[in-house]
């Protein structure tokens, strides 16, 4: 009876139901912080907004954009950066260098599943917070956000949202070999930024680096999810149909995994709960 | 009796200004050096991460887009100044934002008071930002990339320029000292860094690319043009007269960034502990 009882209290819907809900009003007491992007996102877009008419002066076309849809890339871009944003890694870090893992390893719940759960709830927060602000301000600005195809940018979104959490996630998990991996993880961040397509479309890049950024998975966290949004996909000269991309984003989430699970194995073997 | 005197002078270069920063700079290298491999890497990135916005204006070039009246080398002169300027005060009196944050949420903020020097030399001297430093190579690189691929100037222009630069670098410590005003208010909100970082992405391009009004907040408000766009200016020997409005913005502008932040720690009553 005692173990039915105990079951159903850490059954993984309760457990992440408990998690996301606990993240969420973790979080909400620090709304305010989140707040400052409805302040800071409208600046960085309003500069873009002028390097990009200031260029576009001169041009109708930059690599097949024109100046709305250059727009409409960055505008969805930012949303996708602040839908997908954690601090999985850094959490995870910070628990190996002190030690407090180590109550990570005594409870009935794999990091792992706690840890994304934590991403959700915070980012449920984000959506009200940050997400719904920015975007009115987009559409007032006359950026129209209506995907092409609307499932399939849902499903993208979704795919970017878990590919994301596992490239951090995996960075955290380097702790268990440097302890403090603030260098590795910005390091990471940067490339990520750059091959992801946040920085500016990936296909405004050389034409030899686009070749290269095609068989990264960075791509797939920002790039794709926006082109899917827009309703086309090209890279390196390389076209594919939506459902075609999407397939592939979907066969490089299970990549991730498989490489996130493998560090874990090894890394784990490593921790001993120095400083616990 | 003669060799008291020797020690006398030494103890009050050590609690001068300078001697005291120095002392700060080496406690913060001595502390970041327990994980060094971690601090030479992050140090290698934050210069990395400076070449981001002259690799984005590379690759607009590089599709035939451009800047109207700034051609590629001018503009990358103009985004290395604007990362020099950066990368002199990140790591040498920006940290005073995240060291007012952080200290204010634990309670030690409470520790700097009772010393008995100012409590902004005590926030400078406690926050030198050792990977910064990384900032500061990645814009010498810059710009002595960008100076070796343009004509060499006369003297004329590089004196103005080292005094527009000089203003530059006044307008980045009136930033800090409005962040380190906020960080006592705004409690463990470490993301007042984007918001004036958000600002300064406006000084890393041409002020010619922006409409008329955002010129004129630009250059009369917070005169954001003074971190690169008018020493480019000068340097390339085409600065306009506007400049001096802007040199007086900048001035009151670090008035008011002291005013603001000697306000501010004037009602702290201590956060945490």
């Amino acid at each position: 009876m005692q173990r039915a009882v105990m079951k159903k209290g850490n059954s993984t819907p309760r457990v992440s139901k408990a998690v996301i809900t606990a993240t969420y009003k973790e979080n909400f007491a620090y709304r305010n912080q989140m707040a400052v992007s409805i302040f800071v996102q409208p600046i960085y877009f309003l500069v873009h907004y002028f390097i990009w008419q200031a260029i576009f002066q001169t041009r109708d076309q930059v690599s097949g954009f024109t100046f709305d849809q250059m727009l409409l890339y960055f505008a969805v871009s930012s949303l996708v950066e602040f839908m997908n944003w954690d601090s999985s890694g850094n959490k995870l870090q910070r628990l190996i260098q002190t030690g407090q893992f180590i109550t990570f390893q005594l409870r009935p719940v794999s990091h792992i599943y706690f840890s994304f759960c934590e991403k959700i709830g915070q980012r449920i927060l984000a959506f009200l917070v940050e997400i719904l602000p920015v975007m009115c301000f987009y559409i007032l600005f006359g950026i129209r956000l209506i995907p092409a195809k609307p499932v399939w940018a849902v499903i993208s979104l979704l795919l970017s949202f878990v590919l994301s959490f596992l490239i951090r996630y995996t960075i955290g998990i380097f702790a268990f070999w440097f302890v403090k991996t603030d260098g590795v993880s910005r390091a990471v961040l940067l490339l990520t930024n750059i091959c992801s397509g946040a920085f500016l479309p990936l296909n405004l890049y050389p034409q030899g680096f686009q070749k290269f950024l095609f068989y990264l998975p960075f791509q797939f966290v920002s790039y794709v999810p926006v082109r899917v949004f827009i309703g086309h996909y090209e890279l390196a000269g390389i076209t594919m149909t939506i459902p075609q991309i999407v397939f592939l984003q979907a066969v490089m989430v299970g990549v991730m995994f498989l490489v996130n699970r493998a560090l874990w194995y090894l890394g784990i073997k490593r921790f001993a709960g120095v400083g616990a | 009796m003669t060799g008291l005197k020797p020690k006398k002078e030494a103890g009050k270069w050590r609690f001068s200004v300078l001697g005291l920063y120095i002392q700060g700079v080496k406690t913060a290298l001595a502390s970041r050096m327990a994980y060094r491999g971690d601090f030479i890497m992050s140090m290698f990135i934050m210069m990395i991460v400076e070449f981001s916005g002259p690799v984005i204006t590379m690759i607009i070039y590089g599709n035939g887009a451009s800047f109207p009246g700034w051609d590629m080398n001018e503009v990358l002169l103009l985004q290395g100044i604007f990362l020099l300027s950066r990368g002199i005060s990140f790591p040498f009196f920006m940290g005073i934002v995240w060291n007012t944050i952080g200290r204010v949420q634990e309670g030690t903020f409470d520790l700097l008071l009772i010393k008995p020097r100012s409590i902004l030399l005590m926030s400078i001297v406690t926050a030198f930002d050792s990977e910064d430093l990384g900032k500061l190579i990645g814009g010498i690189l810059v710009l002595r990339m960008a100076l070796k691929r343009l004509p060499e100037q006369p003297l004329s222009h590089w004196i103005s320029f080292f005094i527009l630069f000089l203003f530059s670098i006044i307008l980045m410590f009136g930033f800090a000292l409005f962040m380190a005003g906020l960080g006592i208010v705004w409690i463990g909100n470490y993301r007042i860094y984007e918001i004036f970082m958000s600002v300064m992405d406006f000084g890393m391009y041409p002020k010619s690319i922006f409409s008329k009004s955002f010129q004129s907040i630009l250059t009369y408000i917070i005169p954001v043009s003074l971190l690169a766009s008018y020493p480019a200016s000068a340097l390339l020997g085409s600065v306009d007269k506007d400049v001096i409005l802007a040199l007086l913005a900048s001035i009151v502008f670090l008035l008011l960034g002291l005013c603001f932040y000697f306000k501010i720690v004037r009602n702290y009553t201590s956060a945490g502990g």
